[in-house]
């Protein structure tokens, strides 16, 4: 049993570090989803990728400062 | 070619990082209560591990529509990635520890300490490390290669750099403490941040233009956002 919980957390922990970093990740895609979507044009793919590196830097620094 | 490269390196790298970890686990096991059980145990894990990558990789290659394959484990790959990329920017920064494969040496040898029927215990810990470790290789092999249509290089990949780390392993007998685990953790994040950004979008319906060189520019920038973040990290907390 304590092997299957460690396995079940060892699963999402694959995904999840921090659930407001992945939430917000989350959310970057499925804007970038309904947008293109709606647009349909080349290149959109790099807004949603500067979106995501935008939340790692942002990220990151919170959790930097909340460690200090 | 390229999504291959990329498929190969990432499947190499995420294995190697993990199979050290593994490896120092075993190796504490085995010196210090025999390897007979502590092999049984490894051999197991690898096994369960075999087994997995069979069966999802399987279902994910002949069952998943390609469109909704790449967006899901796009998705699921930026996560995975994105976490690698966050932990290894916080440990360049200096704000978290560097993993130290000599302590985790020491904590699995005083965990063994005073366990009474050490055949079952060498065989538990074993497979129980072997096998958490493993999961996330599991992933990265899965997942890279069912989306880029190469399950067989991304094995090929993981295989080989769990052959190398085990042969080395074998070698020195010791903890591979001078492997700089942090930076192969920052290079597969960067691929695989990248590769999920790729085939996430591509399953959204968008195209990219120069389709697989684009992967290079979002290397590039992952690589110069976490830059960024390390040396606007570092500034405060030196300070």
């Amino acid at each position: 049993m304590k092997f299957l919980r460690a396995a079940a957390s060892e699963v999402i922990g694959l995904f999840v570090g921090d659930w407001t970093q992945t939430i917000v990740s989350i959310v970057i895609l499925a804007v970038g989803w309904f947008a293109i979507g709606r647009m349909r044009q080349t290149g959109l793919g790099f807004i949603v990728a500067f979106a995501l590196a935008a939340q790692l830097v942002v990220a990151t620094r919170l959790e930097a400062r909340r460690r200090a | 070619m390229y999504a291959q490269l990329f498929t190969f390196g990432a499947a190499f790298l995420g294995s190697a990082v993990e199979s050290v970890e593994a490896l120092t686990i075993v190796l504490a096991v085995g010196l210090t209560r025999g390897w007979r059980w502590s092999l049984y145990g490894t051999v197991v894990a690898l096994v369960a591990l075999a087994v997995l990558v069979v069966l999802f990789g399987q279902v994910i290659v002949a069952r998943v529509p390609e469109s909704a394959l790449k967006l899901v484990i796009g998705t699921l790959i930026v996560l995975f990635g994105i976490r690698w990329l966050h932990k290894a920017v916080l440990r360049s920064a200096g704000v978290v520890a560097l993993h130290d494969e000599e302590k985790s040496y020491e904590d699995t040898i005083s965990e063994l300490k005073g366990a009474a029927r050490q055949d079952w215990v060498a065989f538990i810990i074993c497979l129980k490390g072997v096998f958490l470790e493993g999961l996330e290789v599991v992933f990265i092999v899965i997942a890279v290669g069912g989306t880029s249509k190469g399950l067989p290089t991304a094995v090929a990949g993981g295989l080989l750099a769990m052959v190398v780390v085990a042969a080395v392993g074998v070698v020195v007998r010791k903890p591979l403490a001078q492997v700089p685990e942090n930076t192969l953790k920052y290079a597969v994040g960067i691929l695989l941040t990248s590769l999920g950004t790729f085939w996430a979008v591509e399953g959204m319906g968008a195209s990219w233009p120069l389709d697989f060189v684009s992967i290079f520019g979002l290397a590039a920038l992952y690589f110069g956002a976490s830059r960024l973040a390390v040396m606007t990290i570092r500034r405060p907390v030196l300070a």
